[in-house]
């Protein structure tokens, strides 16, 4: 092999750049086809890249925390001081404010018991998962988490942060998983008033998000709904647990159709700042079934 | 030519693990800059239009396998944008700092007005000026500043590979 390139100056294959160009063109839209019409097939390239890629950028996330927390550090002592001043007020409050509760406690449990509501949210089982990365292109509503299979998620499982829904489970790996959030454009969540349990529609819009709103329609016009009113999820979806809080109604109107109210919805979560979450990990197939035989005790 | 593949495929990997994970620390008016685009540009700027779209199908498959729901999509949009840039190499000068940065903002300016037609128009969503104002604006000026420091970097890694081509000739 030596001699030859000592010989003679090594060749340079001349390409043309629009044949590369043309040709890469074409490469890329077989692959959308092909992985549009089988998807399975690209899934294991997709797992080990995300596999490569999750605790990477879990380290680098870390990094750019611990960074943001220095300047934090330096810069906000004096609030900090004043902060903890007032949370400690708070904490006496809380405290109090606490034990009430838990006296309420027994008399809820009791009622519960009569009303079979044995199997409401602070019940499910939780994984805690951290965000580790966010679609490059802003505004699509989804990222990534840093918990995968092996920790036992499942596709369309709920995440939660917080008290608030944050959105579902739509693509898992080894050690990451995607998650699409309320806000998003695709993400519709069949929704509930907790009052009076009217059901409806929650649509993400991550341009009325800017103002801090996501969209809810398709409301029954008998419906006596007011601002302020709590939509939780419903016991007719199909992917959603009932009875999680989605957020606050407000800006309550007529539908352009006129056949059915809209209104607009703040979700209890910050999206913006959001860095963990919670998933739960019984998925609404189970949930029916469980409930079935509850039914079926009772 | 080896290390230069090497190199291409971890700086590739480097700059979009540092795009989507410092999101939460660095990102300004909900947009963080595209490290990438930056990438594909500088290289189509100093070594003309076939490595660079060949970067940019890197680029824009690593995008697609992580949070794409089709493969194929963002690989087109960075090459068509690398197919660009790469016609400026013509022009190319070491000590030509505005240039790239110019063509930065040019190319984030055809990938947003491209990721409008597909993401945007194809689905219903028309309103225009809030893309413009919301996103693409903010998405520029912010790609820009970050070139201005990373296109730097990128020609000094450029000046030191340089080294080994003319060893390997």
């Amino acid at each position: 092999m030596k001699p030859k390139i000592k010989n003679k100056p090594r060749k340079k294959i001349v390409i043309n750049p629009k044949i590369v160009f043309w040709g890469l063109t074409v490469f890329c839209v077989i692959l959308i086809v092909v992985s549009y019409r089988f998807s399975e097939v690209f899934s294991p390239v997709k797992n080990v890249i995300g596999s490569v890629v999750a605790p990477m950028q879990k380290g680098i996330n870390d990094l750019g925390d611990y960074f943001e927390n220095k300047a934090e550090h330096f810069s906000n002592m004096d609030k900090l001081i004043e902060e903890n001043r007032e949370l400690r007020e708070q904490i006496d409050d809380l405290k109090n404010t606490n034990q009430i509760l838990n006296q309420e406690k027994y008399e809820l449990s009791y009622y519960r018991e009569l009303y079979n509501l044995d199997a409401l949210y602070d019940q499910y089982d939780k994984v805690a998962a951290k965000v580790i990365s966010k679609d490059p292109n802003s505004y699509s509503g989804e990222f990534i988490i840093d918990k995968g299979e092996n920790d036992g998620i499942l596709k369309d499982m709920n995440v939660l942060a917080g008290n608030g829904l944050v959105g579902i489970v739509t693509e898992t790996g080894s050690n990451w998983a995607r998650i699409r959030t309320i806000i998003d454009d695709a993400s519709k969540v069949s929704g509930m008033f907790l009052k009076t349990s009217d059901t409806c529609i929650v649509s993400g819009d991550l341009e009325l998000i800017d103002k801090g709103y996501i969209n809810v329609s398709q409301i029954s016009l008998n419906a006596q709904i007011y601002d302020n009113y709590e939509v939780v999820t419903s016991y007719i979806s199909d992917k959603y647990l009932p009875g999680i809080l989605v957020g606050y109604v407000s800006d309550i109107g007529v539908d352009p159709t006129k056949l059915s109210q809209q209104c607009k919805l703040t979700p209890v979560v910050d999206f913006e700042h959001i860095d963990a979450v919670l998933i739960i990990t019984q998925l609404r197939e189970q949930y029916d079934g469980i409930s079935e035989v509850f039914r079926s005790d009772n | 030519m080896i290390i230069r593949a090497i190199t291409l495929i971890f700086g590739t990997f480097i700059l979009y693990v540092l795009q989507t994970g410092l999101f939460s620390s660095f990102s300004l008016a909900g947009v963080v800059p595209d490290l990438l685009m930056i990438l594909v540009v500088s290289t189509g700027y100093m070594h003309g239009r076939i490595r660079a779209m060949i970067t940019g199908l890197l680029c824009g498959f690593f995008i697609d396998c992580c949070y794409g729901n089709v493969i194929g999509v963002f690989p087109i949009f960075y090459i068509i944008v690398g197919n660009f840039s790469g016609f400026a190499n013509k022009i190319y000068d070491d000590e030509d700092h505005m240039t790239p940065i110019l063509l930065t903002a040019a190319g984030e300016l055809l990938y947003n007005i491209m990721f409008f037609i597909v993401f945007y128009l194809l689905q219903g969503r028309t309103n225009l000026s809030f893309y413009i104002y919301r996103i693409t604006i903010p998405k520029i000026v912010y790609t820009v500043l970050v070139s201005i420091i990373l296109y730097r970097i990128l020609r000094l890694i450029n000046n030191f590979l340089l080294r080994f081509d003319k060893t390997e000739e």
